[in-house]
């Protein structure tokens, strides 16, 4: 009667370890939906991994609103992604956590704040990149070793850079921000990134020898192997309906002959009105238009498909349901049987998450 | 607020003496020496105090009257100022009058140094290819602000791939000559740097009575030819293209004018065979070893590693912070033949030493496209 995600543990168990291992100072990222396992489940797992003698020791959490949620599941250090401000969560960390924690920190004021409050926190510089979203700039950068001279106590943990993805190589662009790392005279040697591709990492490790590299992994760790996931929705009511039998909230009709389908998942978890088609160019969305049909009617197509084939929705899904139009023709399913959901992992929330 | 504008050799001359270290082809002598370009010695002023000079040498553009302003491992600025576009404005701006379409210069600062025995571990290495995939024994933060600083002013950094670039070396390797805390290392620490192999060839040396001897370049004299015969004839063994004995002739000339301690020439000899010939260059505490050629007879009296240690203890005696080899290839690939004459410098026991490299600004686009479509057809 739900939404869904069944995993094949022996096989995901056996990709986190292999990415795990191919990939010194790995620091998996457990935030957000926890990418749809949930953070507890992740924060679990992390664990797990850091007790097979990976050598994992601490784990990224998007907020400080998440650190409850992971630190009684994970014992090692914990990362917090959102640059620390002068307000709000990041002030209100369990004192017995203080010690765990590693803060971004992203500005100059910021820096001089957090260390003021917390003289001996543990925190990362983050550099702007050309994302352009969190950072100090380059003589930020280069000023911040003035103030940490101010902080004796003060514990830096490494420089962060948070790349966009990828758009051809990202190695000029991390080579001229750890120039400016050197350029700032600090005394740590650790960077901290993500996006970088295996190549990326090899070549910057090649020409960074005295540098320790941690990659921030998520999408690649968690949903690296989707062959070992599956998601699933139940059948919950299937309904014959002629040309022209009126159903559904919004008292649409059916524009032939065929089937409605109540199947398990909606907005609730995250179901969106169109199929998330990962192909987002002029020429994708030409393509679906193109495909005409039962789509000019105004049926666009749902992420659950039967027997291999994407169906439509019959009306925009509900909070935990969705109606889906079968035409006369293909098998129609049972009431309890499941259908296959093609879902966006980091924006689902699934009714229950089953570890085979 | 900072200008620059021409000044009298004698001026520039002043504040280079007033230096500890420059650069030898930042001298004024040196344009002399490149005769084929036309020369400038520009200073900069704070107010009315000369704070900075620089050689230029403007290489025209075939058949335009347009140039490349080159500054070779240059200029002699503050390059501790992190605000490097003070300096480097009033620069362009003069040279873009003078009909400069291009700049090119060669900050003269460290980004990275190896000890010797990791040079010869990453060659002995069948994984390291390069000496850049070495972790350095330090990285320095000023010649990474100068990197910073000309990326985000615009410049462009000339890479160095592989062998030697047309322009000067990125890599040099050095021997210090002083310790740590700044005092004058002796001879003898000096030589129990160098690897075995250097110490016995120099003790064989003098036990085959091998007898080196130098002179002033400004006084060398006919003996000039002696040492060129013998480049030509290293030339001819180790294939590369020999300069005119007209070329060195005129650099003993000008460099010795300048200062008679300058620039030496030296002859180590064997029963009165020349077996190794040299051309050494100071300016204030930095030495250099700049040209050497060696006979293909006799190599086992170990003429060149005698006259190395001559140039060495010299150097040494002359109160040096440094005694310079000059340029290596960044490759350690055992296979490369350019490795043999890194395993050679690095026997002194001395550090490799990466520098900032040449750096380029377009002054005219077009005619800066051009120039290096030029450079790339000449090969």
């Amino acid at each position: 009667m739900s939404l869904t995600l069944t995993v094949d543990g022996e096989r995901w168990r056996t990709h986190l370890r292999r990415v795990v291992d191919a990939n010194p100072g790995l620091v998996p990222v457990v935030k957000g939906n926890g990418y749809g396992f949930t953070l507890g489940r992740l924060a679990r797992k992390s664990q797990w991994l850091a007790d097979q003698g990976t050598g994992l020791d601490t784990i990224a959490v998007g907020t400080y609103a998440e650190l409850p949620e992971v630190a009684t599941r994970f014992s090692g250090d914990l990362l917090v992604l959102t640059p620390w401000r002068p307000f709000g969560a990041g002030l209100e960390v369990d004192p017995a956590l203080a010690d765990r924690v590693v803060h971004t920190v992203s500005r100059l004021e910021d820096l001089d704040d957090l260390l003021t409050r917390e003289p001996r926190a543990r925190f990362v510089l983050e550099q702007v990149t050309s994302m352009l979203r969190h950072g100090l700039g380059t003589r930020d950068l280069w000023a911040t070793a003035a103030v940490l001279a101010r902080h004796r106590g003060a514990r830096l943990e490494g420089i962060a850079l948070h790349l966009p993805l990828a758009q051809g190589s990202h190695l000029s662009e991390v080579s001229r921000l750890v120039n400016d790392v050197v350029a700032a005279g600090l005394d740590t040697s650790t960077i901290w990134v993500s996006h970088l591709t295996a190549d990326e990492l090899a070549s910057l490790r090649a020409s960074y020898a005295d540098f320790t590299i941690r990659p921030r992994v998520g999408t690649d760790l968690w949903l690296g192997d989707r062959g070992a996931l599956r998601v699933s929705a139940t059948v919950l009511d299937v309904h014959a309906v002629e040309r022209g039998d009126v159903f559904g909230y919004r008292g649409r009709t059916a524009p032939k002959q065929g089937h409605i389908l109540v199947v398990s998942g909606g907005t609730a978890h995250g179901i969106g009105l169109e199929a998330p088609l990962g192909d987002s160019s002029i020429k994708g969305r030409a393509a679906t238009l193109a495909r005409g049909g039962l789509d000019a009617v105004g049926f666009v197509r749902s992420p659950f498909s039967i027997d291999g084939k994407q169906r439509l929705f019959a009306e925009p899904p509900h909070m935990q349901a969705s109606m889906l139009f079968l035409p006369h023709g293909p098998r129609v399913p049972a009431v309890g049987d499941e259908v296959d959901v093609r879902v966006r992992y980091t924006a689902t929330a699934f009714d229950r998450v089953v570890l085979a | 607020m900072l200008s620059v504008r021409v000044i009298p050799e004698t001026e520039h001359l002043e504040f280079i003496r007033g230096r500890r270290s420059a650069s030898f082809l930042q001298v004024p002598a040196w344009g002399r020496v490149k005769s084929e370009w036309r020369r400038e010695s520009l200073g900069w002023f704070r107010d009315d105090e000369l704070v900075g000079a620089g050689l230029v040498l403007y290489r025209q553009l075939p058949k335009i009257k347009r140039y490349l302003a080159y500054l070779p491992e240059g200029p002699v600025i503050d390059w501790e100022d992190e605000d490097l576009a003070t300096w480097l404005r009033p620069l362009t701006a003069h040279l873009k009058q003078q009909g400069a379409f291009g700049v090119r210069m060669g900050p003269p600062v460290v980004t990275r140094r190896w000890s010797a025995a990791q040079v010869k571990e990453g060659i002995a290495d069948d994984g390291v290819r390069r000496l850049g995939e070495l972790a350095p024994l330090e990285r320095g933060s000023v010649g990474a602000r100068v990197v910073s600083q000309l990326n985000h002013l615009g410049w462009h950094p000339q890479a160095v791939e592989g062998g030697f670039a047309a322009g000067q070396p990125q890599y040099n390797f050095v021997v210090p000559l002083r310790d740590d805390a700044g005092d004058p290392r002796t001879e003898d620490d000096v030589l129990k740097g160098m690897n075995q192999q250097w110490r016995r060839n120099i003790k064989k040396a003098a036990k085959e009575g091998v007898e080196v001897t130098s002179v002033s370049g400004a006084d060398v004299g006919e003996e000039l030819k002696a040492f060129h015969d013998l480049y030509a004839h290293t030339a001819q063994r180790d294939h590369f293209t020999p300069r005119p004995l007209s070329y060195f002739r005129t650099m003993c000339e000008a460099l010795g004018a300048e200062d008679p301690d300058r620039i030496r020439v030296w002859f180590a000899r064997h029963e009165g065979d020349l077996v190794a010939s040299t051309i050494s260059i100071r300016v204030g505490g930095h030495a250099w070893y700049s040209y050497g050629a060696s006979s293909t007879e006799k190599r086992d009296v170990r003429g060149s590693n005698a006259v190395q240690w001559a140039m060495i203890q010299d150097a040494l005696a002359a109160g040096a912070d440094v005694y310079d080899l000059r340029g290596i290839t960044d490759t350690l690939d055992a296979d490369d033949p350019h490795v043999g004459l890194i395993q050679f410098k690095v026997g002194t026991g001395g550090e490799a030493v990466e520098h900032a490299g040449e750096w380029d600004l377009p002054l005219s686009g077009a005619l800066y496209k051009a120039f290096q479509l030029y450079l790339k057809r000449r090969g």
